[in-house]
């Protein structure tokens, strides 16, 4: 019976531990140094990563069927409680945060080394990860409403690490604020469900889906979706993602790009029951999914910051798990999210060994060549690049294959909507392939013959993860549907649309991985041979279209401006005129009626403050003279 | 004899002594309005307290009663403490500025 128990409540452990830890990390915060800090983080992100381990092979023995614990009730009616689920889900998700968090920090150690503020780098990554766990973790939505916060917190106290900078500290405002957009959606989302359900409690919810009407469901859904967009950095409220890597790499790696953007893919899977109902709820998805993808691999190709490329690279991945959740393809989008996660941490990690060599330099246009010097980083990043381009049998192939065969399976305008996603695949591989051949091998005439390799503990990540980014996709392929029996009991009540068969799937997987080659060469045209210079361009009257799209992916199709000059600036102008009339007029006028009134009675009354004590026996006199006919005064007048 | 006759006619009732109490307030209270030393000012205090006690003592033979004569000895009590502590304010004023006058003594005006 203890057995039973204590196997149930394990995986607890293995939230709580990294929460523990950054209290713990905080408490000693002056008596550690790195190397102390170092011994307790690392131990303590193996063993929470040996728990998730256990918990999930536990898991797998008990076919997938979930666990439900509940803490304890806080409200009987409506039903709110503080409770933990491990099922299929999660526990991918619980693996992947837990692990890369082990891997992410022993790479930190090395990055981070002689910060500062060394410590508190490891005590909120930590918190991160606490919160991260929160929020996968929780079998109801309040639970997870705590985690959002608090990774939105931690997000925040993570990108203006180095607040010193005023960039940093900018950054993380915006992410911030942005986020809290995304977060009111999510809130009111939540109150629709209370209300409806008198609960928050996943199972019970997802169980009665067929109580509420379609239009309530589609209600809920879009004000979730808000919130998603938010934390997942889909258009329109993608603007943070690339700001925010102003803060440590490593962070980025972890927070920005595996785990804590996809927590919006994450609940839309959660809720995946609901969205079924509502079409259109899942058009919107897709459509916005799609716009993402596309305005995100657009605006990768003109970047020149190392990080900022990976960030779009980032937003429009995300894309892509978005479509795949609006073309009811659940189990894809989970599967990219857990190979996105594997390469996108590994390119991360690489461009922040890359970063770290070149003394913090982040133009790529000040790189170039560094294969030389750094060959393992580039293999690594190299292999990196090949999974995100979908290349075969890399980990993104995998994925974005059945991504895009889930959407054409759908039919009707789903065509279109294929033929845009692999349009987007296509500009994936083209940035991603231009991104490590000016970083690696293009000559740009900087001299680096000071730049080593990176040191152990920023490889060994860099392998580790490069292994993981090559076999990672074989846990989900047309031959062997691993992930889709993990995830049972989540689409117990869901439709998932199935991938097409037979010759339809190879021809859509040939076309797929063509549209990675197609990318990978041209961007081998332009940057690896410069097939531009050869040629003379005037010929073609390409200079200008070439010329403006550069332009307009440099600035995101100027999005941002327009975003400032409508929104910051419309917002700004009417908070200075509440500030003016509500705060100047109104608060000021009458606080300072007050104080002028008061002042004026208190001078003309203080004028009879004479300081001679003649003129106060005088008065005296003349109200003892008042009582005096007052005292005589009444009774006559009383009868 | 007649004149003493007159004299024994003369029947001196309360509202004599309450007429005479009366004048007696009514000259310390203008003594207090009028005069600035603080002397002065300190007698007509005790010119009207000494009224008061008039009052008092009046009223009480007047209806028979112990109670005003009671509180007569209250007044001579309180008035005789009062004493002490202005007689002591007063011989400070004076160190002070070598005159009695409290017209001076003007800091708290207004």
């Amino acid at each position: 019976m203890w057995l039973e128990v204590s196997l149930e409540f394990i995986f607890l452990l293995s939230i709580f531990l990294p929460f523990l830890t950054a209290i713990f990390l905080f408490l000693n915060k002056k008596l550690f140094n790195e190397l102390m800090t170092n011994f307790f983080t690392l131990n303590a992100a193996l063993l929470s990563f040996a728990i998730a381990a256990y918990s999930f092979v536990a898991l797998a023995l008990n076919k997938f069927n979930g666990v439900n614990i509940e803490l304890f009730q806080w409200i009987s009616n409506p039903d709110i409680s503080i409770g933990f689920t491990l099922d299929g889900l999660s526990g991918i998700m619980l693996i992947l945060v837990t692990g890369l968090s082990f891997v992410i920090q022993l790479f930190s150690t090395s990055y981070m080394e002689k910060d500062e503020n060394y410590s508190n780098y490891f005590i909120y990554f930590n918190f991160f990860v606490f919160s991260m766990l929160l929020l996968v973790m929780s079998s109801n939505f309040l639970v997870m409403f705590f985690g959002w916060e608090l990774v939105g917190l931690s997000s925040y106290l993570l990108i203006s690490f180095w607040s010193k900078k005023p960039a940093a500290a900018k950054a993380g405002n915006k992410a911030f604020v942005i986020n809290r957009v995304g977060d009111f959606g999510f809130l009111i989302g939540l109150m629709i469900i209370l209300d409806n359900f008198n609960t928050f409690d996943f199972y019970t919810i997802l169980n009665n889906t067929n109580e509420v009407s379609e239009n309530t469901i589609t209600l809920i859904s879009l004000f979730l979706l808000l919130g998603a967009f938010g934390k997942s950095a889909q258009f329109p409220l993608f603007s943070w993602l690339p700001d925010a890597m102003e803060g440590p790499t490593p962070a980025s790696a972890l927070i920005h790009a595996a785990t804590m953007v996809t927590a919006g893919v994450f609940m839309l899977v959660r809720i995946s029951p609901l969205l079924q109902h509502s079409n259109l709820a899942s058009l919107l998805i897709t459509v916005f999914g799609l716009i993402t993808a596309l305005l995100a691999a657009f605006s990768a190709i003109n970047q020149y910051d190392i990080k900022k490329v990976l960030a779009y690279s980032t937003i429009s991945q995300l894309g892509f798990m978005f479509i795949a959740i609006g073309a009811g393809a659940y189990v894809a989008a989970i599967f990219h999210l857990v190979t996105h996660a594997f390469f996108k941490a590994l390119l991360f990690l690489g461009a922040g060994a890359v970063i770290h060599s070149m003394h913090h330099e982040q133009d790529i246009r000040k790189m170039g060549g560094l294969r030389k010097q750094m060959p393992i980083t580039a293999s690594m990043m190299g292999v990196g690049t090949l999974a995100i381009s979908g290349i075969p049998p890399l980990a993104g192939f995998w994925s974005k294959d059945e991504i895009l065969a889930s959407v054409f399976a759908n039919g009707g305008i789903y065509y279109i909507f294929w033929a845009l996603t692999l349009g987007a695949a296509f500009l994936t591989a083209f940035y991603m392939g231009r991104h490590w051949l000016l970083i690696f091998e293009k000559d740009n005439g900087f001299e680096h013959s000071d730049i080593n390799e990176a040191p152990k503990a920023m490889t060994r990540p860099l392998l580790l993860l490069g292994i993981f980014s090559i076999f990672i996709g074989f846990i989900n392929t047309p031959f062997f549907h691993g992930l889709e029996k993990v995830l049972h009991v989540n689409l117990e009540y869901v439709e998932v649309t199935h991938l097409p068969e037979g010759i339809t799937l190879i021809v859509l997987a040939v076309l797929s991985i063509g549209a990675g080659f197609t990318g990978l060469i041209i961007a081998f045209l332009f940057f690896g041979i410069e097939l531009h210079k050869r040629i003379d361009l005037q010929k073609f009257k390409l200079e200008y279209p070439i010329k403006l799209i550069k332009d307009l992916s440099f600035n995101v199709l100027y999005l941002n401006k327009f975003g400032n000059l409508f929104f910051v600036s419309g917002m700004k102008n009417l908070t200075r005129k509440v500030a003016v009339v509500v705060d100047g007029i109104l608060i000021d006028g009458s606080v300072n009626f007050v104080s002028t009134a008061f002042n004026t009675t208190s001078k003309i009354t203080s004028t009879t403050q004479t300081g001679m004590v003649r003129n106060y026996v005088v008065y005296f006199g003349l109200f003892l003279l008042l009582l005096i006919v007052l005292f005589i005064a009444t009774p006559m007048l009383q009868s | 004899m007649t004149r003493r006759k007159e004299i024994a006619m003369l029947e001196v009732t309360t509202d004599w002594y309450l007429s005479l109490a009366a004048i007696l307030f009514t000259i310390g209270f203008l003594g207090m309005m009028i005069r600035k030393n603080a002397l002065i000012m300190f007698m007509c205090i005790e010119l009207m307290l000494n009224a008061v006690n008039l009052t008092f003592i009046s009223a009480s033979k007047h209806f028979g009663q112990i109670e005003g004569q009671v509180f007569v000895f209250f007044v001579l009590v309180v008035a005789a403490a009062e004493v002490v502590v202005g007689l002591a304010i007063i011989v400070s004023i004076f160190r002070k500025q070598s005159s009695a006058s409290v017209d001076v003594l003007n800091v708290a005006r207004g």
